[in-house]
Protein backbone atom coordinates (compact mmCIF):
# COMPACT_ATOMS: atom_id res chain seq x y z
CA UNK A 1 0.00 0.00 0.00
CA UNK A 2 1.51 3.31 -1.00
CA UNK A 3 -1.38 5.66 -0.37
CA UNK A 4 -3.69 6.05 2.55
CA UNK A 5 -3.22 4.66 6.04
CA UNK A 6 -1.17 1.54 6.52
CA UNK A 7 -2.08 -1.07 9.09
CA UNK A 8 0.07 -1.28 12.24
CA UNK A 9 2.04 -4.42 11.29
CA UNK A 10 2.51 -3.21 7.71
CA UNK A 11 3.74 0.16 8.89
CA UNK A 12 6.13 -1.49 11.33
CA UNK A 13 7.50 -3.76 8.56
CA UNK A 14 8.13 -0.80 6.29
CA UNK A 15 9.84 1.23 9.00
CA UNK A 16 11.87 -1.80 10.07
CA UNK A 17 12.98 -2.22 6.47
CA UNK A 18 14.11 1.40 6.34
CA UNK A 19 15.98 1.04 9.62
CA UNK A 20 17.63 -2.20 8.50
CA UNK A 21 18.73 -0.88 5.09
CA UNK A 22 21.48 1.35 6.41
CA UNK A 23 22.48 -1.09 9.17
CA UNK A 24 22.89 -3.93 6.65
CA UNK A 25 25.47 -1.96 4.69
CA UNK A 26 27.52 -1.42 7.84
CA UNK A 27 27.11 -5.06 8.86
CA UNK A 28 28.18 -6.38 5.44
CA UNK A 29 31.21 -4.09 5.33
CA UNK A 30 32.15 -5.13 8.87
CA UNK A 31 31.82 -8.84 8.06
CA UNK A 32 33.98 -8.45 4.97
CA UNK A 33 36.98 -7.29 6.91
CA UNK A 34 37.63 -11.02 6.53
CA UNK A 35 37.30 -12.47 3.01
CA UNK A 36 34.12 -14.45 2.44
CA UNK A 37 31.88 -15.63 -0.38
CA UNK A 38 28.16 -15.00 -0.64
CA UNK A 39 26.77 -18.00 1.19
CA UNK A 40 29.18 -17.87 4.14
CA UNK A 41 28.60 -14.13 4.44
CA UNK A 42 24.84 -14.62 4.49
CA UNK A 43 25.20 -17.39 7.06
CA UNK A 44 27.49 -15.32 9.24
CA UNK A 45 25.07 -12.41 9.18
CA UNK A 46 22.15 -14.74 9.93
CA UNK A 47 24.03 -16.37 12.84
CA UNK A 48 24.61 -12.90 14.29
CA UNK A 49 20.88 -12.10 14.02
CA UNK A 50 20.81 -10.20 10.71
CA UNK A 51 18.94 -12.46 8.29
CA UNK A 52 19.32 -11.37 4.68
CA UNK A 53 17.98 -13.11 1.60
CA UNK A 54 19.93 -13.89 -1.55
CA UNK A 55 18.16 -11.38 -3.74
CA UNK A 56 18.98 -8.56 -1.29
CA UNK A 57 22.58 -9.50 -0.55
CA UNK A 58 23.98 -10.02 -4.06
CA UNK A 59 22.79 -6.70 -5.56
CA UNK A 60 24.07 -4.97 -2.40
CA UNK A 61 27.49 -6.61 -2.80
CA UNK A 62 27.59 -5.57 -6.45
CA UNK A 63 26.65 -1.99 -5.56
CA UNK A 64 29.28 -1.77 -2.82
CA UNK A 65 31.85 -3.16 -5.22
CA UNK A 66 30.93 -0.65 -7.91
CA UNK A 67 31.34 2.09 -5.27
CA UNK A 68 34.86 0.86 -4.67
CA UNK A 69 34.20 -0.33 -1.12
CA UNK A 70 34.68 -4.04 -1.89
CA UNK A 71 37.03 -6.13 -4.00
CA UNK A 72 35.90 -9.45 -5.42
CA UNK A 73 37.43 -12.33 -7.31
CA UNK A 74 36.14 -15.64 -8.69
CA UNK A 75 38.08 -18.62 -7.31
CA UNK A 76 37.60 -22.34 -7.33
CA UNK A 77 37.02 -23.91 -3.94
CA UNK A 78 35.73 -27.43 -3.27
CA UNK A 79 35.42 -27.95 -7.06
CA UNK A 80 33.04 -25.01 -7.39
CA UNK A 81 33.56 -21.48 -8.61
CA UNK A 82 32.87 -18.96 -5.87
CA UNK A 83 33.05 -15.20 -5.79
CA UNK A 84 35.03 -14.04 -2.78
CA UNK A 85 34.60 -10.55 -1.39
CA UNK A 86 36.74 -8.48 0.93
CA UNK A 87 36.86 -4.89 2.07
CA UNK A 88 38.95 -2.55 -0.10
CA UNK A 89 41.28 0.08 1.47
CA UNK A 90 38.65 2.72 0.64
CA UNK A 91 35.98 0.50 2.22
CA UNK A 92 38.06 0.21 5.41
CA UNK A 93 38.18 4.00 5.73
CA UNK A 94 34.46 4.36 5.05
CA UNK A 95 33.62 1.58 7.51
CA UNK A 96 35.58 3.35 10.24
CA UNK A 97 33.65 6.56 9.57
CA UNK A 98 30.32 4.74 9.41
CA UNK A 99 30.98 2.99 12.72
CA UNK A 100 31.83 6.32 14.35
CA UNK A 101 28.62 7.78 12.95
CA UNK A 102 26.65 4.79 14.16
CA UNK A 103 28.15 5.19 17.66
CA UNK A 104 27.13 8.86 17.62
CA UNK A 105 23.57 8.06 16.52
CA UNK A 106 23.32 5.30 19.11
CA UNK A 107 24.56 7.60 21.87
CA UNK A 108 22.07 10.30 20.79
CA UNK A 109 19.20 7.83 20.75
CA UNK A 110 20.09 6.52 24.19
CA UNK A 111 20.23 10.09 25.50
CA UNK A 112 16.85 10.91 23.94
CA UNK A 113 15.30 7.74 25.38
CA UNK A 114 16.67 8.47 28.84
CA UNK A 115 15.26 11.99 28.73
CA UNK A 116 11.80 10.75 27.68
CA UNK B 1 2.53 -24.34 -13.14
CA UNK B 2 3.36 -27.84 -14.42
CA UNK B 3 5.02 -30.38 -12.12
CA UNK B 4 7.57 -31.85 -14.52
CA UNK B 5 9.13 -34.93 -12.88
CA UNK B 6 12.89 -34.74 -12.44
CA UNK B 7 15.04 -37.75 -11.76
CA UNK B 8 17.82 -35.74 -10.16
CA UNK B 9 16.66 -33.33 -7.40
CA UNK B 10 19.61 -31.08 -8.23
CA UNK B 11 18.18 -30.63 -11.71
CA UNK B 12 15.47 -28.55 -10.04
CA UNK B 13 18.10 -25.97 -9.12
CA UNK B 14 19.28 -25.77 -12.75
CA UNK B 15 15.70 -25.34 -13.93
CA UNK B 16 15.19 -22.67 -11.28
CA UNK B 17 18.34 -20.81 -12.31
CA UNK B 18 17.37 -21.04 -15.96
CA UNK B 19 14.06 -19.37 -15.09
CA UNK B 20 15.85 -16.64 -13.10
CA UNK B 21 18.32 -16.01 -15.95
CA UNK B 22 15.42 -15.63 -18.36
CA UNK B 23 14.33 -12.48 -16.50
CA UNK B 24 17.84 -11.09 -16.06
CA UNK B 25 19.72 -8.99 -18.63
CA UNK B 26 22.90 -10.67 -19.89
CA UNK B 27 25.04 -8.17 -18.01
CA UNK B 28 23.55 -9.52 -14.77
CA UNK B 29 24.07 -13.23 -15.44
CA UNK B 30 27.00 -13.37 -13.02
CA UNK B 31 24.49 -12.66 -10.25
CA UNK B 32 22.70 -15.85 -11.29
CA UNK B 33 26.04 -17.68 -10.94
CA UNK B 34 26.39 -16.37 -7.40
CA UNK B 35 22.84 -17.38 -6.68
CA UNK B 36 23.62 -20.87 -8.05
CA UNK B 37 26.60 -21.13 -5.75
CA UNK B 38 24.49 -20.00 -2.80
CA UNK B 39 21.76 -22.56 -3.51
CA UNK B 40 24.27 -25.38 -3.89
CA UNK B 41 25.89 -24.35 -0.61
CA UNK B 42 22.48 -24.39 1.09
CA UNK B 43 21.82 -27.90 -0.22
CA UNK B 44 25.26 -29.06 0.93
CA UNK B 45 24.76 -27.59 4.38
CA UNK B 46 21.37 -29.28 4.70
CA UNK B 47 22.77 -32.60 3.50
CA UNK B 48 25.60 -32.35 6.01
CA UNK B 49 23.05 -31.67 8.76
CA UNK B 50 20.83 -34.64 7.78
CA UNK B 51 23.69 -36.95 6.81
CA UNK B 52 22.04 -37.96 3.52
CA UNK B 53 21.26 -36.50 0.06
CA UNK B 54 18.20 -34.29 -0.17
CA UNK B 55 15.13 -35.49 -2.01
CA UNK B 56 13.19 -33.44 -4.55
CA UNK B 57 10.74 -32.11 -1.96
CA UNK B 58 13.54 -30.78 0.26
CA UNK B 59 15.34 -29.10 -2.65
CA UNK B 60 12.02 -27.70 -3.74
CA UNK B 61 11.50 -26.24 -0.23
CA UNK B 62 14.87 -24.43 -0.43
CA UNK B 63 13.94 -22.95 -3.82
CA UNK B 64 10.50 -21.97 -2.60
CA UNK B 65 12.05 -20.11 0.30
CA UNK B 66 14.29 -18.27 -2.14
CA UNK B 67 11.23 -17.01 -4.01
CA UNK B 68 9.61 -17.10 -7.46
CA UNK B 69 12.21 -16.78 -10.24
CA UNK B 70 10.59 -13.65 -11.66
CA UNK B 71 10.50 -11.99 -8.21
CA UNK B 72 14.09 -12.96 -7.40
CA UNK B 73 15.27 -11.72 -10.81
CA UNK B 74 13.37 -8.47 -10.22
CA UNK B 75 15.22 -7.94 -6.94
CA UNK B 76 18.58 -8.94 -8.39
CA UNK B 77 18.47 -6.61 -11.37
CA UNK B 78 19.18 -2.93 -10.87
CA UNK B 79 16.22 -0.63 -10.43
CA UNK B 80 15.04 0.48 -13.85
CA UNK B 81 12.03 2.49 -14.87
CA UNK B 82 10.61 4.18 -17.90
CA UNK B 83 9.84 7.42 -16.08
CA UNK B 84 11.79 8.10 -12.91
CA UNK B 85 10.67 9.82 -9.71
CA UNK B 86 12.27 13.12 -10.76
CA UNK B 87 9.99 13.78 -13.71
CA UNK B 88 7.06 11.56 -12.68
CA UNK B 89 5.08 14.43 -11.02
CA UNK B 90 5.34 16.47 -14.24
CA UNK B 91 4.32 13.41 -16.29
CA UNK B 92 1.27 12.78 -14.10
CA UNK B 93 0.29 16.46 -14.25
CA UNK B 94 0.51 16.69 -18.05
CA UNK B 95 -1.30 13.37 -18.49
CA UNK B 96 -4.12 14.45 -16.16
CA UNK B 97 -4.40 17.85 -17.83
CA UNK B 98 -4.52 16.39 -21.30
CA UNK B 99 -6.92 13.54 -20.62
CA UNK B 100 -9.25 15.07 -18.04
CA UNK B 101 -9.18 18.78 -18.74
CA UNK B 102 -8.62 18.89 -22.49
CA UNK B 103 -9.69 15.69 -24.21
CA UNK B 104 -12.71 14.82 -22.08
CA UNK B 105 -14.39 18.24 -22.44
CA UNK B 106 -13.57 18.38 -26.16
CA UNK B 107 -15.18 14.99 -26.76
CA UNK B 108 -18.14 15.60 -24.47
CA UNK B 109 -18.93 19.15 -25.56
CA UNK B 110 -17.70 19.31 -29.16
CA UNK B 111 -17.18 15.91 -30.78
CA UNK B 112 -20.29 14.38 -29.20
CA UNK B 113 -22.71 17.18 -30.23
CA UNK B 114 -21.14 17.37 -33.71
CA UNK B 115 -21.57 13.59 -34.10
CA UNK B 116 -25.18 13.96 -32.96
CA UNK B 117 -25.78 16.80 -35.41
CA UNK B 118 -24.22 14.76 -38.22
CA UNK B 119 -25.82 11.38 -37.58
CA UNK B 120 -29.05 12.57 -35.98
CA UNK B 121 -29.03 9.50 -33.74
CA UNK B 122 -28.21 9.85 -30.05
CA UNK B 123 -27.13 6.21 -29.65
CA UNK B 124 -24.84 6.28 -32.68
CA UNK B 125 -23.39 9.63 -31.58
CA UNK B 126 -22.64 8.33 -28.04
CA UNK B 127 -21.12 5.11 -29.41
CA UNK B 128 -18.86 6.79 -31.95
CA UNK B 129 -17.82 9.51 -29.46
CA UNK B 130 -16.86 6.96 -26.80
CA UNK B 131 -14.95 4.96 -29.39
CA UNK B 132 -13.10 8.03 -30.64
CA UNK B 133 -12.46 9.15 -27.04
CA UNK B 134 -10.83 5.80 -26.13
CA UNK B 135 -8.68 5.79 -29.24
CA UNK B 136 -7.72 9.45 -28.83
CA UNK B 137 -7.04 8.98 -25.11
CA UNK B 138 -4.76 6.00 -25.67
CA UNK B 139 -2.88 7.75 -28.46
CA UNK B 140 -2.46 10.93 -26.37
CA UNK B 141 -1.35 8.94 -23.31
CA UNK B 142 1.05 6.94 -25.48
CA UNK B 143 2.61 10.03 -27.03
CA UNK B 144 2.96 11.79 -23.67
CA UNK B 145 4.52 8.67 -22.14
CA UNK B 146 6.92 8.33 -25.07
CA UNK B 147 7.99 11.95 -24.79
CA UNK B 148 8.62 11.61 -21.05
CA UNK B 149 10.53 8.35 -21.56
CA UNK B 150 12.77 10.21 -24.00
CA UNK B 151 13.20 13.04 -21.50
CA UNK B 152 14.06 10.48 -18.81
CA UNK B 153 16.62 8.82 -21.08
CA UNK B 154 18.24 12.09 -22.13
CA UNK B 155 18.09 14.16 -18.96
CA UNK B 156 20.88 12.19 -17.26
CA UNK B 157 23.11 12.66 -20.29
CA UNK B 158 22.30 16.34 -20.63
CA UNK B 159 22.51 16.88 -16.85
CA UNK B 160 19.61 19.33 -17.11
CA UNK B 161 19.01 19.00 -13.37
CA UNK B 162 22.16 21.04 -12.73
CA UNK B 163 21.36 23.62 -15.41
CA UNK B 164 18.96 25.85 -13.62
CA UNK B 165 19.19 29.24 -12.06
CA UNK B 166 17.17 30.15 -8.95
CA UNK B 167 16.86 33.64 -10.43
CA UNK B 168 14.77 32.23 -13.28
CA UNK B 169 12.03 31.17 -10.84
CA UNK B 170 8.68 32.98 -11.33
CA UNK B 171 8.22 36.07 -9.14
CA UNK B 172 6.27 35.88 -5.93
CA UNK B 173 2.57 36.31 -6.41
CA UNK B 174 -0.08 37.67 -4.10
CA UNK B 175 -2.71 35.12 -3.15
CA UNK B 176 -5.54 37.12 -4.76
CA UNK B 177 -3.72 37.22 -8.08
CA UNK B 178 -3.37 33.47 -8.33
CA UNK B 179 -5.79 32.00 -10.84
CA UNK B 180 -8.12 29.48 -9.25
CA UNK B 181 -7.80 26.13 -10.97
CA UNK B 182 -11.41 25.16 -10.30
CA UNK B 183 -12.74 28.49 -11.56
CA UNK B 184 -10.61 28.32 -14.69
CA UNK B 185 -11.70 24.73 -15.33
CA UNK B 186 -15.36 25.78 -15.04
CA UNK B 187 -14.73 28.67 -17.44
CA UNK B 188 -13.10 26.24 -19.84
CA UNK B 189 -16.11 23.92 -19.73
CA UNK B 190 -18.51 26.81 -20.37
CA UNK B 191 -16.36 28.03 -23.27
CA UNK B 192 -16.28 24.54 -24.76
CA UNK B 193 -20.05 24.37 -24.47
CA UNK B 194 -20.28 27.78 -26.13
CA UNK B 195 -18.03 26.59 -28.95
CA UNK B 196 -20.17 23.49 -29.47
CA UNK B 197 -23.26 25.70 -29.48
CA UNK B 198 -21.68 28.07 -32.04
CA UNK B 199 -20.68 25.17 -34.28
CA UNK B 200 -24.17 23.75 -34.20
CA UNK B 201 -26.10 26.99 -34.68
CA UNK B 202 -25.74 27.13 -38.52
CA UNK B 203 -27.26 23.63 -38.77
CA UNK B 204 -29.77 23.96 -35.94
CA UNK B 205 -31.04 27.60 -35.88
CA UNK B 206 -33.57 26.71 -33.17
CA UNK B 207 -30.63 26.76 -30.74
CA UNK B 208 -30.59 30.57 -31.00
CA UNK B 209 -34.09 31.45 -32.22
CA UNK B 210 -36.13 28.74 -30.52
CA UNK B 211 -39.53 28.07 -32.15
CA UNK B 212 -39.10 31.32 -34.16
CA UNK B 213 -36.54 29.43 -36.28
CA UNK B 214 -39.51 28.15 -38.29
CA UNK B 215 -40.19 31.60 -39.77
CA UNK B 216 -36.96 33.59 -39.17
CA UNK B 217 -33.62 33.31 -40.99
CA UNK B 218 -30.17 34.65 -40.09
CA UNK B 219 -29.31 37.84 -41.96
CA UNK B 220 -26.29 37.90 -44.38
CA UNK B 221 -24.32 39.92 -41.82
CA UNK B 222 -23.59 36.72 -39.90
CA UNK B 223 -21.56 35.39 -42.84
CA UNK B 224 -19.05 38.15 -42.04
CA UNK B 225 -19.07 37.92 -38.24
CA UNK B 226 -19.52 34.19 -37.63
CA UNK B 227 -15.82 33.37 -38.20
CA UNK B 228 -14.45 36.15 -35.90
CA UNK B 229 -16.86 35.14 -33.12
CA UNK B 230 -15.82 31.49 -33.55
CA UNK B 231 -12.13 32.43 -33.47
CA UNK B 232 -12.61 34.52 -30.34
CA UNK B 233 -14.19 31.52 -28.59
CA UNK B 234 -11.36 29.22 -29.68
CA UNK B 235 -8.81 31.81 -28.50
CA UNK B 236 -10.59 31.98 -25.16
CA UNK B 237 -10.41 28.18 -24.82
CA UNK B 238 -6.70 28.16 -25.65
CA UNK B 239 -6.12 30.96 -23.14
CA UNK B 240 -7.83 28.97 -20.36
CA UNK B 241 -5.87 25.83 -21.24
CA UNK B 242 -2.63 27.79 -21.01
CA UNK B 243 -3.69 29.16 -17.61
CA UNK B 244 -4.38 25.62 -16.38
CA UNK B 245 -1.20 24.13 -17.79
CA UNK B 246 1.10 26.99 -16.83
CA UNK B 247 -0.10 28.39 -13.48
CA UNK B 248 3.40 29.82 -13.02
CA UNK B 249 2.81 32.34 -15.83
CA UNK B 250 1.40 34.75 -13.30
CA UNK B 251 0.92 37.72 -15.61
CA UNK B 252 -0.61 35.73 -18.45
CA UNK B 253 -4.23 35.53 -17.12
CA UNK B 254 -4.56 39.29 -16.64
CA UNK B 255 -2.85 40.39 -19.86
CA UNK B 256 -4.48 37.76 -22.07
CA UNK B 257 -7.88 38.60 -20.59
CA UNK B 258 -7.34 42.26 -21.51
CA UNK B 259 -6.34 41.29 -25.05
CA UNK B 260 -9.41 39.08 -25.34
CA UNK B 261 -11.67 41.88 -24.11
CA UNK B 262 -10.18 44.37 -26.58
CA UNK B 263 -10.62 41.94 -29.50
CA UNK B 264 -14.22 41.23 -28.44
CA UNK B 265 -14.84 44.97 -28.22
CA UNK B 266 -13.55 45.43 -31.77
CA UNK B 267 -15.81 42.68 -33.11
CA UNK B 268 -18.90 43.96 -31.24
CA UNK B 269 -18.15 47.50 -32.37
CA UNK B 270 -18.07 46.43 -36.02
CA UNK B 271 -21.29 44.44 -35.58
CA UNK B 272 -23.11 47.49 -34.19
CA UNK B 273 -21.70 49.66 -37.01
CA UNK B 274 -22.69 47.09 -39.62
CA UNK B 275 -26.19 46.91 -38.15
CA UNK B 276 -26.49 50.70 -38.43
CA UNK B 277 -25.43 50.64 -42.08
CA UNK B 278 -27.85 47.91 -43.16
CA UNK B 279 -29.62 49.02 -46.34
CA UNK B 280 -33.16 48.19 -47.37
CA UNK B 281 -36.72 49.33 -46.86
CA UNK B 282 -37.06 47.31 -43.67
CA UNK B 283 -34.34 47.42 -41.01
CA UNK B 284 -33.56 43.72 -40.41
CA UNK B 285 -29.78 43.51 -39.81
CA UNK B 286 -29.62 40.31 -37.71
CA UNK B 287 -32.63 38.18 -38.65
CA UNK B 288 -35.00 38.18 -41.61
CA UNK B 289 -38.58 37.00 -41.81
CA UNK B 290 -38.55 33.84 -43.90
CA UNK B 291 -42.23 34.28 -44.77
CA UNK B 292 -43.80 37.52 -45.83
CA UNK B 293 -46.51 37.44 -43.13
CA UNK B 294 -47.09 40.62 -41.08
CA UNK B 295 -46.72 38.69 -37.84
CA UNK B 296 -43.34 37.26 -38.90
CA UNK B 297 -42.05 40.71 -39.89
CA UNK B 298 -43.14 42.12 -36.51
CA UNK B 299 -41.37 39.32 -34.65
CA UNK B 300 -38.24 39.84 -36.78
CA UNK B 301 -38.26 43.54 -35.88
CA UNK B 302 -38.55 42.78 -32.15
CA UNK B 303 -35.73 40.21 -32.34
CA UNK B 304 -33.50 42.66 -34.29
CA UNK B 305 -34.01 45.42 -31.71
CA UNK B 306 -33.40 42.97 -28.86
CA UNK B 307 -30.13 41.77 -30.42
CA UNK B 308 -29.00 45.36 -31.04
CA UNK B 309 -29.80 46.36 -27.44
CA UNK B 310 -27.89 43.27 -26.23
CA UNK B 311 -24.92 44.19 -28.39
CA UNK B 312 -24.88 47.77 -27.12
CA UNK B 313 -25.06 46.55 -23.51
CA UNK B 314 -22.24 44.08 -24.27
CA UNK B 315 -20.21 46.94 -25.81
CA UNK B 316 -20.66 49.08 -22.67
CA UNK B 317 -19.78 46.11 -20.45
CA UNK B 318 -16.67 45.36 -22.51
CA UNK B 319 -15.57 49.01 -22.32
CA UNK B 320 -15.83 48.96 -18.52
CA UNK B 321 -14.07 45.56 -18.40
CA UNK B 322 -11.28 46.89 -20.63
CA UNK B 323 -10.68 49.85 -18.28
CA UNK B 324 -10.70 47.65 -15.17
CA UNK B 325 -8.46 45.03 -16.77
CA UNK B 326 -6.01 47.64 -18.01
CA UNK B 327 -5.68 48.92 -14.46
CA UNK B 328 -5.27 45.35 -13.14
CA UNK B 329 -2.61 44.60 -15.77
CA UNK B 330 -0.62 47.72 -14.92
CA UNK B 331 -0.97 46.97 -11.19
CA UNK B 332 0.19 43.35 -11.68
CA UNK B 333 3.24 44.59 -13.54
CA UNK B 334 4.20 47.23 -10.98
CA UNK B 335 3.55 44.87 -8.03
CA UNK B 336 5.71 42.15 -9.55
CA UNK B 337 8.44 44.66 -10.11
CA UNK B 338 8.27 45.85 -6.50
CA UNK B 339 8.20 42.23 -5.24
CA UNK B 340 11.39 41.21 -6.96
CA UNK B 341 13.89 43.99 -7.26
CA UNK B 342 16.00 43.66 -10.35
CA UNK B 343 13.55 41.25 -11.94
CA UNK B 344 13.95 42.76 -15.40
CA UNK B 345 15.74 39.64 -16.54
CA UNK B 346 13.09 37.22 -15.27
CA UNK B 347 11.24 35.23 -17.86
CA UNK B 348 7.66 35.30 -16.70
CA UNK B 349 5.89 34.49 -19.94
Amino acid sequence: MTNGKQSGPELFENLKLELRRGCLVVAVLAQLRKEQYGYTLRKALGDDGLEIDESTLYPLLRRLESQGLLISEWREEDKRNKRFYRLSPVGEGILTQLLEEWQRINASLEKILQEA
Amino acid sequence: MTNTPSRNPMELIDRYLQAVRFWLPKSQHDLALELAEDLHSQVEAKEAELGRPLDEGEVSAILKECGRPVVVAGRLRPQDYLIGPTIFPAYRFILKMTLLWMMLPIFVFIVGPVQFATTGSLGAAIGSTIGAMWTGGFIAAGIITLVFVMIERTQNKLRTADKWDPRSLPPLEKPERKASGGKTACELIFNLMALAWLLLVPYKPFLVLGPAANFLNAAPMWHTFYAPVLLLTVASILRLIVILVRPDWVRFPVWSKLLQTVLSLVVVNYMIKAAGQTAGAVWHPFVLAAQGGEQAVKIAAVVNVSILVSLVCTWVGLCIAAVVQTWQSVRSFTQTESFTPGSASLHVF
